[in-house]
């Protein structure tokens, strides 16, 4: 699970409370570098609390969220994204109003360097980079097969399709970390299979490590390992996906829910 | 010296209080702050003054009509600028926005039509003046004060203790929990403003037999807006205490300061305490809208 | 002809304040009843210095536009890194306005309430057109710019935008500090056109015909606003309306679009497409 120098991303005793409620309770977890990691457990199970944590949006009540050996806990989401961590979110969180080549445009444009004065006067200089940038976003728009989209409105595209261009906005980035949270959410199983395909063929074209949420326990037990198990913000288990799917502690957790999708996917 | 500006700080933050009651109350149902109330105060003085010249009623009447005039003018100003925002839940700031509008359409209506002219009651209460402590105090002072505070009150009793009021406290904190268990909404929100319009009323009132009629009165209720906000946007309490306390501090920085400085320190208060502690001194925690 | 001549280098100037407004509410989100104090900023500072110091006129126009960008950091930092609610950010600039404005009242050098009479007058329809122009142009520029797009990826979705790298505070106040430049340009262009200001010429009033003209113009448009606000200024000129009827009307339209059109006429779409095109956005208004 772990290469030689050490996990790229390891949590450690990470606790959130909202009030009086402990949404994550001393969780502890490692991403190993290159790995495809898949978190899942029941509906509630503090899940998307945990991603919130990691980017920023939350300040984690205590833990350490060690990142290529640099603790990042308490750190603004903007600074998380540029130390190379990139997220997608459950409920789609596009720009929705801009194209698709905009919304990938804009974390492009953010990694740039250039003089404000100079972009204000419209310098050649800044045309140029401009012009590079641009070029950026549509390969990295056709890389995901939304080239064609680029000039579409993002609110405009099927469901399917604008969890690609998140993905591909994440993407813009130039993660290391790709975090996912339910990129399946609400496809069918065949959208779903291809779906897989692209994480597998992202990871290895973009060099990036995949933490992902998901309840579609194919897509799960398909692409990831290792797999974290989480039950009331608390790990239950983790490991291989065949060594989950036998913890009988898991079993008793999903009782009656992912246990037949669990045989689906061994068989 | 002490003694009399206090008194006149208590006197003048009644006036606020009573009018920043009429934030509150719609800021605690429906969110936002209503902006239009400083014209709805504005036109209950101007119903009042008709009521008062065209047809010599006594205070009473005045009172009374001018409370009835704001309250409608008030649930229509709800019915027609905001109900449809309201029901399609757009944010609170287009609400705001919306009620802004209103404010400059009515006051300038009112400037247009009626003119810019300053208009006097005719005098209720004489100057009559009482000593207290080696200090005096008008009469009408005194009352306007008495007034507010047992308006206030009465409101709170009302929030309190009666069937529709605990349906508004209802409304307060949950308005589609309340609409699924069958409270009707509309009727409750029209009851909500028709007391903010009420006391808009006994506001324009009191505010123009004190000082006088005209057309942009209702921007004093800037002060009233910020009063509400030190208090706490939407509780009663925190009105009452937010008006005092606003009368008092503005009266003693103009006394002892410079009268100049006198609304730098009250805009300044305003932002401070939208930025420091936007609940107020009494406030609940309100969440915006998105 | 000298009557319609000022009603266009009004109704110009008027648009440089607008374009400014624009970037702040039309392109980052953020709402304000408070621009008429960057006016007041850029009409005083440059008006003074041309006044008592016999600045030159550039010089002057340059100095009141850099004043009113670090007047609005004063209120800018404090209430933008508080992140407040958007209404209440809008209520603490009105707030912010307000206490400028009884500042200027009872300042010496402002001459208080009274005014300031006497201004030379420098401003020209050519002098005013350019600077419109440049604004237009650099708006633009702006707009594409990274930083640009961190103001719109803000406005579609602080989170989002976050997620994308954008520093959330330092582009809020950016764009804040943006549209202050442009109100104390336009302010120095109209205290050197009437040749008299006055405190009273910078109210709530004023700040809130600039939001109507950016809100009835269309939220996320250049074009849509810059058109609102010379049919605001310029109609009832033409039509010798008196001004408080024509505050009536510009209440009864804010009322009116927050209920039935609140992404204003031309809401999040340009005059032309031809326009898109220019700037470079292929097109990517497709609904």
């Amino acid at each position: 699970m772990t290469t030689a120098q050490g996990p790229l991303f390891s949590v450690k005793g990470l606790t959130k409370n909202f009030g009086g409620i402990r949404a994550v309770d001393s969780f502890s977890f490692d991403v190993g570098e290159g790995s495809i990691t898949g978190i899942i457990g029941p509906n509630g199970a503090g899940k998307t609390t945990v991603f919130n944590l990691v980017t920023g949006i939350y300040r984690p009540t205590a833990g350490t969220m060690l990142f290529r050996g640099e603790e990042i806990g308490g750190n603004r989401p903007d600074s998380i994204v540029r130390k190379g961590i990139a997220r997608t979110f459950q409920n789609i969180r596009l720009f929705n109003r801009r194209s698709c080549l905009e919304n990938v445009l804009t974390p492009l444009l953010q990694r740039e360097k250039c003089s404000f004065i100079g972009a204000m006067l419209g310098t050649p200089g800044a045309r140029r980079i401009e012009k590079e940038l641009y070029g950026k976003a549509l390969d990295l728009l056709s890389d995901l097969g939304l080239g064609k989209y680029a000039s579409y409105q993002a609110n405009t595209l099927p469901y399917g399709l604008q969890r690609k261009l998140e993905i591909a906005r994440a993407l813009a980035t130039d993660p290391t970390l790709l975090l996912l949270d339910e990129p399946a959410a609400g496809m069918n199983p065949e959208e779903t299979r291809s779906l897989a395909n692209m994480i597998a063929e992202v990871r290895k074209k973009f060099h990036v490590t995949i933490l992902l949420i998901e309840h579609h326990m194919d897509l799960v037990m398909n692409i990831c390992s290792p797999i974290v198990v989480m039950n009331f913000g608390t790990l239950l288990a983790k490991g291989t996906p065949d060594e989950v799917r036998e913890n009988p502690e898991v079993v008793a957790a999903y009782l009656g829910k992912g246990k037949r999708d669990n045989e689906r996917a061994a068989g | 010296m002490f003694l009399q500006t206090l008194i006149t700080g208590l006197s003048i933050g009644g006036i606020y209080a009573l009018m920043a009651v009429g934030y509150s109350l719609v800021f605690s149902v429906l969110n936002f702050s209503n902006f239009a109330h400083g014209a709805v105060i504005m036109l209950g003085a101007y119903v009042g003054l008709a009521l008062a010249t065209k047809l010599s009623l006594g205070f009473g009447l005045v009172l009374a009509g001018s409370i009835a005039g704001a309250g409608i003018i008030a649930v229509l100003n709800e019915r027609l600028a905001y109900s449809s925002l309201r029901r399609r839940k757009a944010p609170s700031l287009y609400l705001m926005i919306s009620a802004m509008g209103c404010a400059v359409f009515l006051e300038n209506l009112v400037y247009a039509t009626i003119g810019s002219r300053f208009y006097a009651f005719p005098e209720f209460f004489g100057r009559q003046v009482v000593t207290l402590g080696g200090s005096s105090i008008s009469l009408l002072d005194v009352g306007a004060f008495l007034f507010a505070l047992a308006a206030i009150l009465g409101l709170h009793l009302f929030i309190n203790r009666t069937r529709t009021g605990i349906a508004i406290r209802a409304g307060v904190s949950d308005m589609t929990m309340c609409s699924l268990m069958g409270v009707d909404l509309d009727r409750l929100i029209a009851i909500v403003f028709l007391l903010a319009g009420g006391f808009a009323g006994v506001a324009g009132v009191f505010l123009g037999v004190k000082y006088l009629v005209y057309p942009t009165m209702g921007w004093v209720t800037n002060k009233a807006y910020i009063a509400a906000v030190i208090g706490g946007l939407g509780s009663l309490p925190g009105a009452l205490v937010g008006g005092l306390l606003l009368g008092i501090v503005e009266t003693f920085v103009s006394t002892y300061v410079s009268s100049v400085l006198r609304d730098v320190f009250s805009f300044s208060m305003l932002i401070a305490f939208l930025i420091w502690r936007p609940n107020g001194l009494l406030g609940r925690d309100s969440e915006e809208k998105v | 002809m000298d009557y319609i001549l000022s009603i266009v280098v009004l109704a110009c100037i008027n648009m440089i304040a607008v374009l400014g407004l624009s970037i702040f509410t039309g392109f980052t989100g953020l709402f304000s009843f408070g621009h008429a104090a960057f006016v007041a900023v850029g009409a005083y500072t440059s008006a003074i210095l041309t006044y008592y110091y016999s600045v030159s006129f550039p010089i002057a126009l340059i100095a009141g536009a850099a004043a009113a960008g670090l007047v609005s950091l004063v209120i800018g930092i404090p209430t933008l890194r508080a992140k407040l609610r958007s209404d209440y950010f809008a209520i603490a600039i009105l707030g912010f306005g307000e206490a400028l404005r009884v500042l200027l009242e009872n300042f010496e050098i402002t001459n208080g309430a009274r005014g300031l009479p006497g201004i030379d007058s420098f401003t020209t329809l050519p002098i005013v057109l350019v600077c419109l122009a440049g604004g237009v142009l650099i708006a633009r520029n702006f707009l594409r710019s990274r930083w640009g797009a961190a103001c719109i990826a803000i406005r579609e979705d602080p989170i989002a935008a976050e997620m994308a790298g954008v520093r959330l505070f330092q582009t809020r106040l950016l764009s804040l500090v943006v549209s202050a430049v442009y109100c104390g340009l336009s302010g120095g262009l109209l205290a050197h056109f009437l040749s008299f200001i006055q405190p009273v010429m910078f109210t709530l009033l004023q700040s809130t015909q600039l939001l109507a003209a950016v809100i009835a113009g269309g939220m996320g448009s250049i074009s849509g606003p810059l058109i609102a606000s010379f049919v605001f200024i310029a109609l009832p000129e033409a039509l010798r309306v008196a001004q408080m009827w024509r505050l009536v009307a510009y209440g009864l339209l804010l009322v009116l679009i927050m209920v039935y059109r609140p992404q204003g006429l031309m809401g999040y779409s340009e005059l032309s497409s031809l326009f898109r095109k220019k700037t470079g956005e292929q097109g990517g208004q497709q609904r």
